[in-house]
C-alpha cells in the first residue's frame, strides 16, 4: 500500500490518483489531505523491520475466561486438597473481585475431568479436548500467561488493545495500520462472533481503530443475509439496475460541463468517490464468494462438525476464517462468549467444549492441509484465568470459580511457534506462576515480532505522543519462536 | 547501524509545502519556526518532564538551553547543533531507535535560529491573545485582510465567489444541518440587495434547526450517549440535557454562561426563577456524560476515579484545547504541565456524592441527581409537601400503644447449617459463617413505614470491624447501590442506613462508640418514618446511642431490587457476620420507645414493646408523596459535598496509590486564578471565562472561535482543535485566530455574532475551486483558503437531507431519543421504532456506546466514547453502500418519487425531461446541465424498461422501510423514480459541501 503522505493531487491525472492513491476497502483517510498532518501517515511501514514468519493471524478468543486448570494446566494436587482452605502463603495479597473477595472461606476444587498426556509431546489435556488432543503437537501452549484485569471488561479489552480502558486501538487495527492490505476487495480485519450465545457482553470498540483512523478498524461479519452492513442490493433492485445507476452516476462525476469539477487538477473528492463506488460494487460480489461454503467438499465440512452449516455457529465461522485468510485477509478475529463459569462450571463447561473443540483443531487442521499453517498463527485463549478456589458454595456436584488474572494458559500454531512446546509453569496450585510469566504486552510483542514487526517501532502520534501497542512495556518471548 | 539510519531516513516525510512560513533569509520565529522542530525531536527526553530529563537539559526554556546548548549567535559552539549534525552512533540526536530524526531543512532552520540570537517565545496559545493589528487593505472583511495577506505573500489567486446557489447551500447546511428549499434559493438567487446574504444569516440564525445543528456538534465534545457504556451498557435518562443545548443555542446563550451553567451551574447564586435555576442544574449533567460501569465485581474506587479523570479531559480538551490526561500519570512530555497540576484541576471534579458502580438490580438514577418533576408534579408535590409540613407540626404527639412484634424468633431450635448453635443471652442462639444468611420472611418496609427492630449480638475475636454485614434488606450491595435497609459494622462501629441508591441517596447514622468483642450487646435500631436523619436512632445495651449522620438525603424508595424479606449475617458480595452471633431477633411495626428499648435490654426473652405509631393522616400523606416523587424522573448532575472530597495526587494515575495531598488549583504556565474566585467549579468557570484584558484566560476563546471556524470550514485555524499545546498544529492564520478570539470576548461571546461575522466574509464566499492549478500544487491542504474547502455532508446531514426531500421530515423539537431503522443493525440490535420517531432529525438518534448507530458510525460520526472536538473525514466504499442500500435512504428516495409523481399527475413522457430538472435542482440547489439531464433521461428509461421486465421486482421495490406506498401510483413509474432520485442522492453536489 502506497503511504498516503505521497498523494499530491496536483499533476496527478485521475488513473493515476486512483492507482497511486491506494483507496483500500476501509477507504482513504481525507482528513490527512486536510488537516496538514501529513507527517503523522508516516506509520503505514514501506516495509518490515525483520523477516515475518506469520503473514498473518486467526485469533480465536474465547470470551468470559475458560477454567485452565480443567482444561489445560494439570493440577492434580487440587483433587487431594478439594475442599480445604486456599493457604494464605499460596494467596498472598492478590486482589480478588469483588464477588468472592468478601467470602469468608475460600475452598479448594479439583478437577472432575480427567487428564491425559497426548501426542510425541505427551502434552497434558483434559478428556473435555479429545480433538485438540489429536493436534497436540501442532500446539505450542503457555501456561503462563497473566494480566492486571480482574474483570471482563477491562480484561478483554487488554487483550485486544493493550490497555484495560476504552479508547487504544485494537491489535488488528495496528496491523492494518501497519502492514495495510494484501487483498483488494476484503477488509484486511475481519471480526465474527459466535451467534446466539450468551455470556459477558462484548462491545464493538474491541476491534475499534481507537484514535487511528476509523479505516483501521475491524470489519465484523455478520452471519444474515448481509455479511456487511447493506452490502446486497435493496430488494427489487437487479444487478443490471445496480450497474446502470452506477454507470450514470460515474458519467455524471465525469461530465466536463458541470461547475463542481475543474479539468485543471483531479478533485480529489470526486475521484474518491468514483472509486468509492466501484470497489463498493466488486465487494457486493467479492464478500458474497468469500463467505458461500458452496465449493467446499464434504469432507472439509465434516472436518469441522455438524455445526458448520449453521452460519454463525463457532464451527462456521472457524471455516470462514481459514476462507478470509485464503483470501488475504491479515487478522481474523474470533469471539466465543460463554465460558464464564463462575457457577454451574461441572455442566457449562463440557458444553462450551463442544462448541469448540472439533473447530478448532479442524482450523489447523485445514490450514495445514492448505498449506498454510505455516505462515498463520492460530491463537486460542480468554481474557485471564479462573480461581483454583470455588466461588460461593462447593457442593457435591456444582461448583464455580471466579476471575483469576495471575496465571492462565493459552495454545498457539502455527506461524513462527514452536509446536509441542508446553511453556511457562504454575504452581501445584494452580495460582500462581512459577516459570517464565507472559504478560499480555509480552504477548502482544511476539505476536508483532512474528508479523515481521519491531513492537517498538509501530507507533501512531496522538495528542502529542507516540502511542504503541505495548505501551513501555512488553518482550519478544523469543523460547516460544520456532 | 548505518543502514538503520538510513531506514529510519526513509520513514520521514518531508512536507511538500509548508505555506505561510519564512522564507530563506528572513527572521525565524520561534513559536512558529523552531517549537514544532523541539518539541517533536527533543522534548519527550529535554522538555517539562523533571522525571525523566536526561542529561539535566532541558530545551523547551530559554535560561536552561542557553547554559551551553544554544549559545546565542555560535552555531559551532552550541552542543545542540554538534549533537544534531554527529555522526557518532553514541553521540547523535535524536539517538538512534528513537524513531526520529531531523531533515535538513529543519537543521537548516536551527542553525539560523541560533544565528539570530536564539531568541525563545512562551507556547503562543499560553499567551493571551491581544487585538492584532488589521493588515491594510482596501476591500473586503477584517477577517478577509487577514487571509488574504497570507495568499498575496504565497503570490496566490484566490477563487471567485462561488454560484449563489452554492453559497446558500453552502450556508444552510453550516447553520441549520439541512440543505435549503428551492424556494430559498431561488429567492436568494433573485435578491440583488447589498445586504442579501446578511438577511439570508439572519434568517438561518433564527431558524430553531440552528440550535439541533450546532448542539450535534457539541455533542461530541460533551461525549453524549444515551447509554453508560463500558460493558453492560443499559439505557440512561440523560437526554434532557441535550435539549438544554439545543435550547441554549436557540436563545444564543452567550458562550462563558453556556460553559458557566454546565461546569458550575449547580454553584451559581440563587438569584432567578426556580425554573432557570432547575435548568443550570441540569446543565451540569454535561459532567456526568461519561461511561459508567456496572460489572459485578469491579472496583469501585476504581471507576469512581475514573469518572473524574473523564471530567478532566473533557474540560481541558474540550474547553481548552491541553491534553492533560498526558499529566496523569507524570508530568506532560511537551506541554508545561505537572502531574501534581492534573491532579490539583481534578480536585474541582472530585467533589461529589458518587458511586463507581451504578445498580445492577434496580433502575435508581445514580447520584447526585436533579428531579425533573412536570408541572402538574411539581404542583401536586408542593401542595403535599405543605400538608406533610402542617401535620408533622400538629400531630407530633403521636400515640403510644403496646405491641407484639411481627416477627421475632430466639433461636433455640437448631439453626441450619453450616451456620451453628451457640449458647445464647437467653437460651441457644445463632453463630453466622458470614456466607450463608439466616432469612426472615419479614421486613419489607417503605421509607415512610415506621418500624423497629430489636437483637443481640456478639463479635467474635476474627469478625471484620472494618466492614460487616449484620443484618439487612436488600438485594446486594454495590451491585444494588444498597437499595433498602442495613445495620452494619463501620470501623467497629454500628452503622444504620435506609437507603434508595448509595452514597447520596440515603439517610445513614452511625454510633460514636465502637462495638465491644466477645460479648453479647442488645441493640435497637428504628426508623420513625420521615426520611430524615434525625428520625432514625440506635440503642446499645438499652440506651440511645449518640451518633453521627453520615448522610441525610432520602428522596425515593427502598423498596424494591429483590431481596424483600430481612437477612441476617451474610449479602450478595459483601462481608458477612462472620463469627459473630444473634440471639432474640425481633421486628416492630412503629418506633419502639426509648423505655421499650431499655425494658427489651432488661428483659431478653420479653417481647411485647412500647411503641410509638405515627397519625395516619401523616402517614398517608408521606406515602402520597413517595408514591409521586418515585414516579418522577431524576437525571444525573453535579452537587458539591458539603465536607469537600480530599484529593490526591495518584502514583501513575492508580486509584490505589495515592501520595501527596492537593486542593483545586489552576497550573502555573496559564493566568493566576484570582483570590477572590471561590476554590470550586465555579470558580474554575469564572477563571476560564475571565473577559477583562488582564486576567483573560488565553485558550478558551481561542479553542471556541476555533471550532465555530471548523464549523464553516470543515477544519480550524488549528487544525488540531483537541491540541494547542507544544505538539499540536500551530494557527494557519495565528493574528486571525487572535482577532476572533478578542472580538468573541469583547462582544459577550456571542455564537451567533460570531457565526455571521466568519460567513460574511469573501473567504466564506468563495468558490471551491480553485482559480488556478497553481492553488492546488503549492497549498494542497489549503491552508490559505484561496479557495473554499470541499467536504462531505456530516452523517446528521446526510440522513435529515434524505428525509427533508423525502416530505417525511418531523419538524418537532426535543425530547426522547428515538429509534430509526439502522439500530437494528447496531452491534447491539434494537427494535426500530414506527411513525414518526423513523423520521426525526438525527440529532435525536438512539446512541450506544457499546453499539453506536452503524450508519452514522459508517459516515464518520464521532463514537462519542471520550470528548472528541473533530471528527474524522474518510472516504470507504462501506458509506456507498449506506447511501445506496440503507433503507432510510431507499425509502427517503421513494418518498421523493412519490411526491414527484402525485404533483405531475397528468404528466406525459415528454414532461421527463422538465420533473428531472426540478428534481435535480431539490436534491443539488443547481439547475442542471444539458450533458447531465441527457445522462439522467438515460438511466430514467433504462430503470423503466428493467422495471417493467420485471413488474414483481418494482413492487417490491415499493415496500423498503415502514411507511406504505402511496396508493393509485404505477409501481414501476414509482421504483424507476425511485432509483433515479436514489442514484442523485450519491452524486457529489449532493453529498458534498462544496
Amino acid at each position: 500500500m502506497e503511504p498516503m503522505n505521497e498523494l499530491n493531487p496536483s499533476g496527478l491525472s485521475r488513473r493515476d490518483w486512483l492507482t497511486r492513491g491506494g483507496l483500500g476497502f476501509g477507504g482513504l483517510a481525507l482528513a490527512q489531505m486536510f488537516r496538514g498532518e501529513v507527517a503523522s501517515a508516516a506509520g503505514v511501514l514501506p516495509r518490515l523491520h525483520h523477516p515475518a514468519k506469520a503473514k498473518r493471524v486467526i485469533f480465536l478468543f474465547q470470551s468470559g475466561a475458560p477454567s485452565q486448570m480443567d482444561l489445560f494446566d494439570y493440577k492434580p494436587l487440587l483433587r487431594e486438597k478439594h475442599g480445604t482452605q486456599l493457604p494464605d502463603e499460596i494467596r498472598g495479597d492478590q486482589r480478588l473481585t469483588g464477588m468472592s473477595g468478601n467470602q469468608s472461606s475460600l475452598p479448594l476444587v479439583g478437577s472432575p475431568f480427567k487428564f491425559s498426556r497426548h501426542g510425541d509431546s505427551g502434552m497434558w489435556l483434559s478428556e473435555l479436548l479429545p480433538h485438540t488432543a489429536g493436534i497436540a503437537d501442532e500446539l505450542c501452549m503457555v501456561h503462563s500467561m497473566h494480566t492486571e484485569a480482574i474483570n471482563h471488561g477491562p480484561g478483554v479489552t487488554f487483550m485486544q488493545t493493550g490497555s484495560m480502558f476504552p479508547g487504544r486501538p485494537s491489535t488488528g487495527a495496528w496491523l492494518d495500520y501497519g502492514l495495510g492490505s494484501e487483498s483488494e476487495d476484503l477488509p484486511s480485519f475481519v471480526v465474527m462472533v459466535t451467534k446466539d450465545k450468551g455470556g459477558q457482553p462484548l462491545v464493538s470498540r474491541l476491534w475499534g481503530n481507537g484514535f487511528l483512523p476509523s479505516r483501521h478498524q475491524g470489519v465484523r461479519f455478520r452471519s444474515g443475509k448481509d455479511p456487511v452492513l447493506h452490502l446486497g442490493n435493496p430488494a427489487g433492485v437487479s444487478i443490471e439496475s445496480r450497474r446502470a445507476s452506477l454507470d450514470a452516476l460515474r458519467q455524471l462525476h465525469e461530465s466536463p460541463s458541470g461547475p463542481s469539477r475543474s479539468d485543471a487538477v483531479a478533485d480529489p473528492w470526486i475521484e474518491s468517490r468514483i472509486a468509492q463506488y466501484e470497489l463498493a460494487f466488486r465487494m457486493q460480489s467479492s464478500i458474497p464468494e468469500a463467505t458461500d461454503f458452496a465449493d467446499e467438499p464434504q469432507e472439509v465440512l465434516d472436518l469441522y462438525g455438524p455445526d458448520v452449516t449453521n452460519p454463525g455457529t463457532f464451527a462456521a465461522n472457524c471455516l470462514q476464517a481459514r476462507r478470509l485468510a485464503q483470501r488475504g485477509v491479515r487478522f481474523i478475529q474470533l469471539y466465543h462468549p460463554g465460558w464464564d463459569h463462575h457457577g454451574g462450571l461441572p455442566k457449562g463447561l463440557p458444553r462450551q467444549c463442544k462448541e469448540t473443540d472439533q473447530p478448532s483443531a479442524a482450523l489447523v487442521k485445514d490450514l495445514k492441509r492448505c498449506g498454510l499453517l505455516d505462515d498463520t498463527l492460530v491463537i486460542w485463549g480468554g481474557e485471564f484465568g479462573r480461581t483454583n478456589y470455588c466461588q460461593g458454595k462447593l457442593k457435591p456436584n456444582d461448583f464455580g470459580r471466579d476471575h483469576h488474572p495471575r496465571c492462565f494458559s493459552m495454545w498457539m500454531a502455527g506461524g513462527g511457534v514452536k509446536p509441542g512446546l508446553t511453556h511457562g509453569a504454575t504452581d501445584e496450585y494452580g495460582y500462581n506462576i512459577v516459570e517464565s510469566p507472559l504478560h499480555i504486552h509480552d504477548f502482544h510483542a511476539t505476536i508483532l515480532h512474528l508479523l515481521g514487526i519491531d513492537h517498538e517501532r509501530l507507533t501512531f502520534k496522538y495528542q502529542g505522543r507516540r502511542f504503541r501497542l505495548t505501551d513501555v512495556h512488553g518482550h519478544v518471548v523469543d523460547a516460544i519462536l520456532s | 547501524m548505518k543502514n538503520s539510519f538510513a531506514f529510519l531516513s526513509a520513514l520521514l516525510v518531508v512536507p511538500i509545502f509548508t505555506p505561510a512560513r519564512a522564507d530563506q533569509g528572513s527572521r525565524l520565529r520561534f513559536n512558529r519556526d523552531i517549537r514544532p522542530i523541539l518539541s517533536e525531536n527533543c522534548f519527550h527526553c529535554h522538555g517539562p518532564d523533571e522525571e525523566n530529563r536526561e542529561a539535566g537539559l532541558r530545551l523547551d526554556v530559554r535560561d536552561a538551553a542557553h547554559e551551553y546548548a544554544v549559545v546565542p549567535g555560535d552555531v559551532e559552539a552550541s552542543e545542540l547543533i554538534a549533537r544534531i549534525e554527529s555522526e557518532d552512533p553514541d553521540s547523535v540526536m535524536p539517538p538512534p531507535g528513537s524513531e526520529r530524526a531531523l531533515t535538513p531543512a529543519e537543521i537548516d532552520s536551527l542553525r539560523r535560529w541560533i544565528e539570530q540570537g536564539g531568541a525563545y517565545q512562551s507556547h503562543w496559545s499560553l499567551v493571551a491573545p491581544t487585538r492584532p493589528p488589521a493588515p491594510e487593505k482596501s476591500a473586503g472583511t477584517i477577517i478577509d485582510a487577514f487571509v488574504d495577506e497570507a495568499i498575496d505573500r504565497a503570490g496566490l489567486t484566490p477563487s471567485p465567489p462561488a454560484d449563489r446557489a452554492v453559497l446558500l447551500r453552502r450556508a444552510t447546511f453550516d447553520l441549520t444541518g439541512l440543505p435549503p428549499t428551492k424556494e430559498d434559493v431561488e429567492r436568494f438567487a433573485d435578491d440583488r440587495s447589498p445586504d442579501a446574504l446578511e438577511k439570508a444569516l439572519d434568517r438561518l440564525l433564527a431558524d430553531p434547526r440552528y440550535g439541533e445543528r450546532m448542539a450535534s456538534d457539541w455533542l461530541d465534545v460533551a461525549r453524549y450517549s444515551d447509554t453508560y457504556g463500558y460493558q453492560v451498557d443499559r439505557d440512561r435518562f440523560v437526554w434532557p440535557w441535550r435539549d438544554w443545548v439545543i435550547d441554549a443555542f436557540n436563545r444564543n446563550l452567550p458562550y462563558d454562561r453556556f460553559l458557566t451553567h454546565q461546569l458550575a451551574g449547580d454553584l451559581l447564586p440563587d438569584d432567578s426563577s426556580a425554573t432557570a435555576a432547575r435548568d443550570r442544574v441540569l446543565a451540569t449533567t454535561f459532567n456526568r456524560l461519561h461511561p459508567q460501569k456496572v460489572e459485578g465485581g469491579s472496583v469501585p474506587e476504581e471507576f469512581r476515579i475514573e469518572y473524574v479523570a473523564d471530567r478532566v479531559q473533557t474540560v481541558a480538551t474540550g474547553v481548552m484545547g491541553l491534553t492533560y490526561e498526558c499529566c496523569r500519570c507524570h508530568n506532560h512530555k511537551y506541554d508545561p504541565i505537572t502531574q501534581r497540576e492534573y491532579f490539583q484541576l481534578a480536585a474541582f471534579f472530585d467533589n461529589i456524592d458518587e458511586a463507581g458502580l451504578y445498580s445492577f438490580f434496580t433502575d435508581s438514577v445514580p447520584t447526585p441527581t436533579l428531579s425533573l418533576p412536570t408541572d402538574d408534579q411539581e404542583r401536586r408535590l408542593s401542595e403535599l409537601e405543605n400538608q406533610i409540613a402542617a401535620a408533622e407540626r400538629t400531630e407530633t404527639a403521636a400515640c403510644e400503644t403496646t405491641v407484639d412484634p411481627i416477627f421475632s424468633v430466639d433461636f433455640d431450635d437448631d439453626v441450619a447449617a453450616p451456620n451453628r448453635s451457640v449458647p445464647g443471652v437467653s437460651g441457644q442462639a445463632i453463630r453466622l459463617t458470614g456466607d450463608d444468611p439466616y432469612k426472615t420472611d419479614v421486613g419489607n418496609f417503605r421509607r415512610s413505614d415506621p418500624f423497629s427492630i430489636s437483637l443481640w449480638i456478639k463479635l467474635s475475636d476474627d469478625t471484620p470491624t472494618d466492614r460487616a454485614v449484620v443484618l439487612h434488606r436488600s438485594r446486594a450491595w454495590t451491585d444494588a447501590a444498597s437499595r433498602g435497609y442495613e445495620m452494619l459494622i463501620d470501623e467497629g462501629r454500628l452503622r444504620w442506613s435506609l437507603i434508595h441508591f448509595w452514597p447520596g441517596n440515603a439517610i445513614s447514622l452511625r454510633t460514636a462508640d465502637r462495638l465491644p468483642i466477645g460479648r453479647w450487646v442488645h441493640v435497637v435500631v428504628t426508623n420513625d418514618g420521615s426520611s430524615r436523619a434525625a428520625g432514625l436512632s440506635i440503642h446499645v445495651d438499652g440506651r440511645r446511642s449518640d451518633t453521627t449522620v453520615l448522610r441525610d438525603e432520602l428522596t425515593k424508595q427502598i423498596t424494591g431490587g429483590g431481596g424483600d424479606t430481612i437477612a441476617l449475617g451474610q449479602r450478595f458480595r459483601d462481608r458477612g457476620f462472620k463469627n459473630g452471633a444473634i440471639d432474640q431477633l425481633a421486628v416492630y411495626e412503629g418506633v419502639l420507645t426509648d423505655e421499650a428499648a431499655a425494658n427489651l435490654h432488661r428483659n431478653p426473652s420479653g417481647r411485647r414493646a412500647e411503641v410509638e405509631s405515627i397519625a395516619t393522616t401523616l402517614r398517608t400523606l408521606r406515602l402520597d408523596r413517595d408514591r409521586l416523587l418515585d414516579d418522577v424522573d431524576e437525571i444525573m448532575v453535579m452537587r458539591e459535598l458539603d465536607k469537600p472530597r480530599q484529593t490526591f495526587v495518584l502514583a501513575r494515575g492508580a486509584y490505589d496509590q495515592p501520595t501527596q495531598r492537593v486542593d483545586p488549583g489552576t497550573p502555573a504556565c496559564l493566568p493566576a486564578m484570582d483570590d477572590s474566585l471561590p476554590r470550586n467549579r465555579l470558580g474554575l468557570a469564572r477563571w476560564l471565562t475571565a473577559s477583562d484584558a488582564a486576567d483573560r484566560h488565553p485558550l478558551t476563546a481561542r479553542v471556541a472561535v476555533n471550532r465555530l471556524w471548523q464549523i464553516c470550514f470543515g477544519v480550524g485555524l488549528v487544525r488540531t482543535p483537541e491540541d494547542f499545546g507544544s505538539q499540536g498544529a500551530p494557527p494557519t492564520h495565528p493574528e486571525l485566530l487572535d482577532h476572533l478570539a478578542v472580538e468573541f470576548i469583547e462582544h459577550g461571546w456571542d455564537v451567533k455574532r460570531m457565526l455571521k461575522r466568519i460567513m460574511s466574509t469573501d473567504v466564506y464566499r468563495r468558490s471551491s475551486n480553485p482559480a488556478t492549478a497553481e492553488v492546488v500544487r503549492s497549498d494542497p491542504t489549503n491552508e490559505l483558503l484561496a479557495r473554499f474547502p470541499a467536504g462531505r455532508l456530516t452523517a446528521e446531514m446526510l440522513r435529515d437531507q434524505a428525509l427533508m426531500i423525502s416530505g417525511r421530515l418531523v419538524n418537532l423539537i426535543g425530547g426522547a431519543p428515538v429509534k430509526p431503522y439502522e439500530v437494528e443493525f447496531s452491534f447491539k440490535p434494537a427494535k426500530s421504532d414506527v411513525g414518526d420517531k423513523l423520521y426525526r432529525r438525527s440529532v435525536y438518534t438512539y446512541w450506544k456506546r457499546t453499539g453506536p448507530a452503524p450508519e452514522m458510525l459508517t459516515l464518520d460520526a464521532a463514537k462519542r466514547d471520550v470528548c472528541r472536538p473533530q471528527r474524522e473525514r474518510t472516504s470507504s466504499p462501506l458509506q456507498a453502500l449506506v447511501l445506496l442500500n440503507g433503507p432510510q435512504y431507499v425509502e427517503a428516495a421513494r418518498g421523493m418519487a412519490e411526491e414527484t409523481l402525485a404533483r405531475n399527475i397528468d404528466a406525459a413522457t415528454s414532461d421527463d425531461a422538465r420533473i428531472l430538472a426540478d428534481v435535480y435542482q431539490t436534491l443539488t440547489s443547481r439547475r442542471v446541465d444539458d450533458d447531465r439531464l441527457k445522462i439522467l433521461l438515460k438511466l430514467l428509461n433504462r430503470q423503466r424498461k428493467l422495471f417493467r421486465d420485471a413488474p414483481e421486482s418494482a413492487r417490491e421495490h415499493l415496500t423498503i422501510g415502514k411507511s406504505p406506498p402511496r396508493e393509485h401510483q404505477d409501481s414501476v413509474e414509482v421504483a424507476a423514480w425511485t432509483v433515479v432520485i436514489g442514484t442523485l442522492m450519491n452524486f457529489d453536489p449532493c453529498v458534498m459541501k462544496r
